[in-house]
């Protein structure tokens, strides 16, 4: 066997046609982990930046503040989600998801939806990430690198007499593919395996790329091996071979799509916002029992702080606020449910097409998947929780402002 | 003539017997069709959905009871921007853009709930359209059409024939030219229906018709590429290799490659990071919410002098209406020159992006389809610049009526007591200041116009394929 291999190895190293996919594999294995690694220390810097300016601004807004109200008001704060050490091999949804936000303590519902996200040919274009090139493009180099192992011999007339002479087909085909698909994935997880030494990823989420790499290539070996025993000419087997990419790559991943999403219909995101704006802007013109009932019920131990007096009070503007999220609550959850929903079945549709389940799996390593985002969201609603935490025992008791205990603010903190 | 039409015909019997070809064909022609379909029918709903959504938005806005006018400022307004007419073939950056945006004084919001954001992820290219049908996907049959057109002839050695018969290189290359050329016009209909389509929906035939000519140049470079290799090379299978390379380059590689270089090249800052830089400087010119603010004393001054009075208490206006309008005049400025910056960024970026379409002609078609459709991003800046100036509109209108309609006493006193805070109202008829909004794509002539680019970038492909088809077909030799 081994001696077959390296018997191949020279064959392979004669082939110009082969060296060149192999090469342009490496070359684009190198420009998609490259482009990747420097995006996430632009987003790593963005955040860095925007830490220092946020933190400034705020300090600014608190200074001089006179009650716990303004204070709160005038108070924003930075909340993302950074990049993963892995996130260089697939940036997956945060082209089209926001990952960083500003918020304050007024209804979240106005907050969270605004989308700080990057110019939109990004989003719709898709970047060229080691994800990409796995999924999509390895296949079909692969394809182009195997389709004519016997077909090529037929034409040159040779492949009766190789296999009468080589003893058994297996030690012929099988050491002769197996050195075309280990160069092939050599050459691409290479610029990955440094790309993970560079940004000090974890050695298991390596490892687990290589298997999905490693993986997807035997499928599609296996598929190719399959066609390619039928006794047909090089450019039809070749012209199916791609025809078959096309259904595996476009066809199945758009059917399923579109059943997906017609079964699970999202609320209409305005509604949210509507419903969120009309309780806000209502509550100034109701009496203040019919906001400070509502949230007592979600605040009892604030129950003996809530007779509003005045004409404004900052503790009824700030539990109006709050109201205005309750109110969207069943919406809100529905929109998140169904967008897990939808990943969910996108998961399972996956399984039909080797492209989507490995531009899925990279994106899950990378902690860049549609799950991923959501958690952001929700640590972003923790942490509006952690302001209404810290400020209403200090608001709505009246206690004194005391600008001190500001230090205390609850800071955000990303999942690590 | 009749030559030439022969050799094409023939092409065509004998495409025809192939099973594999007409079976691609087939698979491509359902495709196209049923997409063309179901996207014709999803851009439908959304159209007459926003548009309603925009009508209602207004009618809840006029219908406010009396209010304090600056409530309004706050209760706010939302713009909607329905699909133009041939979002139908190209829907373009709309399903990642977010298509409706909240607008409120003191702020500039960003349009929210994109599709993306709540897509079942299945990876790059399920989200199918006609329009990525034509350009992804055709070039791919041609290829499998095209490949052996000529190298057939050589293989059978009915070229060495032809050519001993007196027939040229050149002719043999128009006959085969033409049979393509009648592939590529067959799969124009269902294009061609989707224009006409567009226009019963109030799509300008100049664009419409734009649209159909890119996209023909475009099959046309691909028809060219694939006839020259098919005279070149000298192998059906190398033949077949080189062009799925060349697709793999142009389709897929170089656009996705595009969009990292251009995002590389410039940094164009999130609305976020503008924001903060903006903060620090808006804190400067004063909060509009506090009429005793420093920065106020000068206008101050300025109006008093005006209507020669000694005291605000004195002025036939309301004060804090007149600081209101004076703040958010200077912070929409403010917010302005920010905003015009961000957007000029990006769209440096996207020329940058449309600069490889020297590179593949598959980002010339998609940047100009785009721009042709009303779907690209410049047509989402202006709807933002449009919704911005709808929002500057209604909140200047208000504050107006702040500063003219409300006493100034009876406003400071609002928060006394219910009746005091019924006083400092004004009528809801008030409210009709606001503009009605329809979100219309730009004419035909501003489409073609950004779009030019791309179409010189196109005719430029087709030039240099046809040279290089004819110069090869020239020389044909044995």
């Amino acid at each position: 066997m081994v001696r077959n291999l390296i018997r191949e190895t020279r064959f392979l190293a004669k082939d110009r046609g082969a060296i060149f996919w192999l090469f342009l594999a490496f070359l684009l294995s190198v420009v998609a982990v490259s482009f990747g690694v420097a995006e996430v220390r632009e987003q790593r810097e963005t955040i860095a930046a925007l830490l220092e300016e946020d933190a400034a601004d705020r300090a600014n807004a608190l200074e001089g503040q006179e009650d716990w109200g303004s204070a709160a008001y005038y108070a924003f704060h930075l909340t993302y989600a950074p990049p993963s050490d892995f996130a260089f091999a697939a940036m997956g949804q945060r082209d089209s998801s926001p990952w960083k936000h500003r918020v304050r303590m007024l209804a979240l519902e106005g907050q969270i939806h605004e989308a700080d996200t990057r110019n939109a040919d990004f989003g719709l274009v898709g970047r060229f990430d080691f994800a990409f090139l796995a999924a999509s493009v390895a296949p079909l180099l692969l394809i182009l690198l195997l389709y004519d192992l016997r077909a090529s011999e037929r034409t040159m007339r040779r492949h009766d007499l190789l296999v009468a002479t080589a003893g058994s087909p297996r030690s012929l085909w099988l050491p002769r593919a197996l050195v075309r698909v280990a160069a092939l994935a050599l050459l691409l997880l290479i610029p990955l395996w440094i790309g993970t030494l560079i940004e000090g990823a974890a050695m298991g989420l390596a490892l687990q790329a290589t298997a999905i790499m490693v993986g997807s290539l035997l499928i599609w070996w296996l598929i190719v091996d399959l066609v390619s025993r039928v006794d047909a000419s090089p450019s039809i087997l070749l012209t199916s071979l791609i025809g078959l990419w096309l259904a595996l790559a476009i066809v199945i991943p758009a059917v399923s799509k579109a059943a997906i999403e017609a079964g699970n219909p999202v609320p209409d995101g305005g509604e949210i916002l509507l419903l969120q704006r009309e309780t806000v802007n209502d509550a100034w013109d109701l009496p203040k029992e019919a906001t400070m009932e509502p949230f007592v019920e979600r605040h009892p131990e604030l129950a003996d702080h809530t007779e509003i007096e005045e004409g404004f009070e900052w503790k009824w503007y700030y539990a109006f606020q709050q109201v205005g999220d309750q109110v969207t609550e069943p919406l809100v959850e529905e929109y998140r449910d169904v967008r897990l929903a939808r990943d969910r079945q996108a998961g399972t549709a996956s399984l039909l097409s080797p492209m989507s389940m490995v531009e899925r799996a990279f994106e899950q390593l990378a902690e860049t998947d549609a799950r991923s985002m959501i958690a952001y969201e929700d640590r972003v609603r923790d942490y509006h929780a952690d302001l209404r935490a810290f400020y209403y025992p200090l608001m709505f008791p009246e206690e004194p402002y005391d600008s001190e205990l500001l230090d205390d603010l609850p800071s955000y903190t990303p999942a690590s | 003539m009749s030559t030439i039409t022969r050799i094409a015909r023939e092409e065509w019997r004998l495409w025809l017997r192939s099973r594999v070809v007409v079976a691609a064909a087939l698979i491509v022609a359902v495709l196209i069709a049923a997409t063309s379909m179901l996207t014709a029918g999803r851009i439908a709903d959304e159209q007459s959905q926003r548009t309603q959504q925009q009508i209602a938005a207004e009618q809840t806005f006029f219908a406010q009871p009396d209010r304090h006018p600056h409530r309004m400022v706050h209760y706010g307004h939302y713009a909607f921007r329905p699909p133009p007419p041939l979002a139908v073939f190209e829907p373009g950056v709309d399903a990642v853009t977010g298509q409706s945006i909240f607008l409120e004084g003191h702020r500039q919001n960003t349009a929210m709930f994109a599709d993306t954001k709540a897509a079942a992820d299945l990876g790059g290219f399920a989200a199918l359209t006609p329009a990525s049908l034509y350009q992804l996907l055709l070039p791919l049959l041609l290829i499998v059409l095209g490949h052996a057109m000529f190298l057939r002839e050589r293989e059978s050695g009915t070229l060495a024939v032809m050519l001993a018969q007196g027939q040229s290189g050149t002719k043999l290359a128009l006959g085969k030219a033409a049979a393509l050329l009648a592939v590529i016009a067959i799969f124009m209909v269902p294009l061609v229906f989707v224009a006409v389509y567009s226009i019963s929906l109030g799509e300008s035939a100049l664009a419409a018709g734009s649209m159909v000519a890119g996209y023909f140049v475009y099959l046309c470079i691909w028809g060219a590429i694939v006839l020259a290799a098919s005279i070149l090379l000298k192998q059906r299978s190398v033949s077949l290799g080189a062009l799925i390379f060349v697709w793999l380059f142009a389709a897929l590689i170089v656009p996705r490659f595009a969009i990292n270089a251009s995002s590389a090249a410039i940094d164009a800052p999130g609305k976020i990071e503008s924001d903060l830089v903006m903060l620090a400087e808006q804190r400067k010119l004063g909060d509009g919410h506090n009429a005793a603010d420093p920065a106020f004393m000068q206008l101050q001054a300025e109006v008093l002098e005006q209507y020669e009075v000694e005291t605000i208490e004195e002025l036939p206006i309301n004060w804090r209406g007149v600081v209101a309008s004076y703040s958010e005049a200077e912070l929409t400025d403010l917010l302005n020159s920010y905003a015009e910056e961000r957007m000029g960024l990006e769209a440096s970026q996207s020329r940058i992006f449309g600069l490889f379409g020297l590179a593949s002609p598959t980002i010339a078609i998609s940047s100009a389809s785009r721009t042709l459709a009303g779907t690209d991003l410049a047509t989402h800046h202006r709807f933002l610049r449009e919704s911005e100036a709808l929002r500057f509109g209604f909140v200047q209108a208000l504050n107006e009526k702040h500063a003219t309609e409300l006493d100034y006493a009876a406003d400071i006193n609002r928060n006394a007591d219910a009746e005091a805070s019924r006083r400092a109202r004004v009528n809801a008829s008030a409210w009709q200041v606001l503009d009605e909004f329809r979100f219309e794509p730009d004419g035909a002539d501003a489409r073609l116009e950004r779009a030019l680019l791309s179409f010189v970038i196109l005719l430029a492909w087709l030039t240099a394929a046809g040279g290089i088809v004819y110069g090869a077909a020239r020389r044909v030799r044995l």
